[in-house]
């Protein structure tokens, strides 16, 4: 059984802080989002967990694209 | 010159080449002589667009190919695209005597159930899966429409719309629910306009508040509809924005708008007040732009068609606004399969969050549309994104799915502009005894020498 890991478990791997969730800018064909996802307060690197890339951001990809 | 392409004699119909040239005003000419019958032009753009870059991208004919264009049609070797849709007519009957009617309907025969559920198998099993539109004549005239329905969706056809006029739908709330049990995914509702000026000049008899409790039933019964209106120089032309403003209103059961440009096969007025000049649809594009604030760029050519055969945008639907998706320049056009547009419309048409529909039945009411209060609206419409709350990706994702909407033309081919390298690529076909037939092959109907002579040479 996997292990549930918090969003707000997670540290930034060169960092070693506990990142926070930040809005993250995200340009597809010529049109602009945000989205909220963790990133560490240090260095600025974002985490985009598996499910988000798949999820929610390939969704908006797909009802972006002309067929 | 830019294009060699073959077309037919608008009067006896036979193949000949034919040349598409453009004037120093950007407009585009096609030429072509029949031996017998004289040298025809007629204009297929109007030059409000570059040409040369809307069909860029597309094949020209080969000298050798064309040459059977469209007598050999049923497809033959040469056609390079698939079906997305089939058109099936399930009746010959109809209760409107229109003035402009590709198929000619209006008489009293119809296939037997059984012949029509041959042809679902048939249609069916088709390589590119291609969705259904039942029509006719007015198909919702046959009370076995549900079961046709039914049959067609348990054969496997992944969708299956109704081309209507709405008047049943109308008078009887139960069907639209009938035939969504049976599985029907849109209703394809054919309107002209927002004042029944247009209906009285184009479907004899005032229609608007028809249109309004068509919608309303098919809503409640969790039923997308699409506008389709047949386009008219002189009729129509100038209120495309108050049928986009229109539906934009009534979404989410209103999906999109579907403009038809006039197109002189079937049954079209001999003498009249109608012109007889084509509508070309960088004409409409840019009427509808300049009518609605919506710009080229929100619109594409079809991907699937021949491009001068259909354009489309997509939007969200934004309390009466639209939000554009579709960005024009964003990438090269290539062509598509007919089961990748069937998909792609579909994904826009069809809700599959069954909540819809008590939302649906809340929205609108039939006493809400009154005739009043959408007449000679000419809104700005065009909602950037940038200044709506869906670029919130949460958002866009709950909008885009409950509230997305199409604008989106077909312009039809006829004996005057009909051109065989538009043709080969067509993807709505009419089943007919076995055969699937380019849409506009079907329907061709030669012109009446006598009626037409100011477009003759």
């Amino acid at each position: 059984m996997a292990e549930f890991v918090s969003y707000e478990d997670i540290l930034c791997s060169r960092c070693r802080v506990r990142m926070e969730l930040a809005r993250a800018d995200f340009t597809y064909l010529g049109h602009n989002f945000h989205t909220e996802v963790m990133r560490c307060p240090k260095c600025g690197a974002v985490y985009i967990p598996e499910e988000l890339a798949e999820g929610k951001i390939a969704d908006a990809e797909t009802a972006l694209e002309d067929k | 010159m830019i294009r060699e392409t073959r077309s037919v004699c608008p009067v006896c119909l036979a193949n000949i080449p034919a040349v598409l040239d453009q004037r120093p005003d950007g407009s585009v000419v096609m030429t072509k002589t029949c031996p017998q019958h004289g040298t025809w032009e007629t204009t297929v753009w109007r030059g409000r667009l570059p040409f040369s870059r809307w069909i860029s991208g597309t094949a020209p004919l080969a000298g050798s190919e064309g040459l059977h264009c469209p007598e050999a049609c049923g497809l033959c070797s040469e056609h390079v695209q698939g079906s997305c849709c089939v058109v099936l007519e399930v009746t010959e009957r109809c209760n409107l005597r229109c003035r402009f009617c590709f198929a000619d309907a209006g008489k009293n025969s119809e296939p037997p159930l059984t012949e029509l559920l041959d042809a679902v198998q048939n249609i069916a099993h088709t390589a590119s899966r291609p969705m259904l539109q039942l029509s006719g004549g007015e198909p919702t005239l046959r009370n076995d429409l549900p079961d046709l329905i039914r049959a067609a969706r348990e054969a496997g056809i992944p969708y299956v719309q109704v081309n209507t006029n709405g008047i049943r739908l109308a008078q009887e709330p139960d069907l639209a629910q009938a035939l969504a049990d049976a599985g029907l995914n849109f209703v394809f509702l054919q309107f002209d306009g927002t004042d029944d000026r247009i209906y009285r000049t184009l479907r004899g008899r005032s229609m608007l508040e028809i249109k309004e409790k068509a919608i309303a039933n098919s809503g409640a019964a969790g039923l997308g509809v699409t506008l389709v209106p047949t386009v008219v120089p002189g009729v129509n032309l100038r209120i495309l924005g108050d049928i986009v403003k229109y539906a934009a209103d009534r979404s989410p059961v209103v999906r999109g708008v579907h403009f038809q440009p006039v197109s002189y096969f079937g049954r079209v007025p001999e003498n009249g007040p109608v012109s007889p000049e084509h509508c070309t649809m960088d004409e409409l594009l840019a009427s509808l732009c300049e009518q609605t604030g919506l710009v080229f760029t929100d619109f594409v050519p079809s991907r699937c068609d021949h491009p001068l055969c259909g354009f489309h945008g997509s939007f969200i639907a934004e309390k009466g606004l639209l939000i554009p998706l579709t960005h024009g320049n964003a990438a090269p056009r290539t062509m598509i399969t007919a089961g990748e547009n069937r998909e792609f419309v579909a994904k826009h048409w069809l809700r599959q969050n069954t909540e819809l529909k008590a939302e649906n039945a809340s929205v609108h009411t039939p006493e809400q549309y009154t005739a009043a209060s959408c007449r000679a609206v000419n809104h700005p419409l065009r909602l950037p994104m940038e200044n709506s709350d869906v670029t919130d990706m949460d958002v866009f994702l709950r909008k885009v799915r409950s509230q997305s909407f199409t604008v989106s033309c077909m312009p039809f081919q006829d004996a005057m502009n009909l051109d065989a390298e538009r043709l080969r690529n067509c993807s709505l076909h009419v089943y007919r005894k076995g055969k699937l037939v380019p849409l506009c092959a079907e329907y061709l109907t030669p012109v009446d020498p006598a009626g037409r002579k100011e477009e003759q040479q």
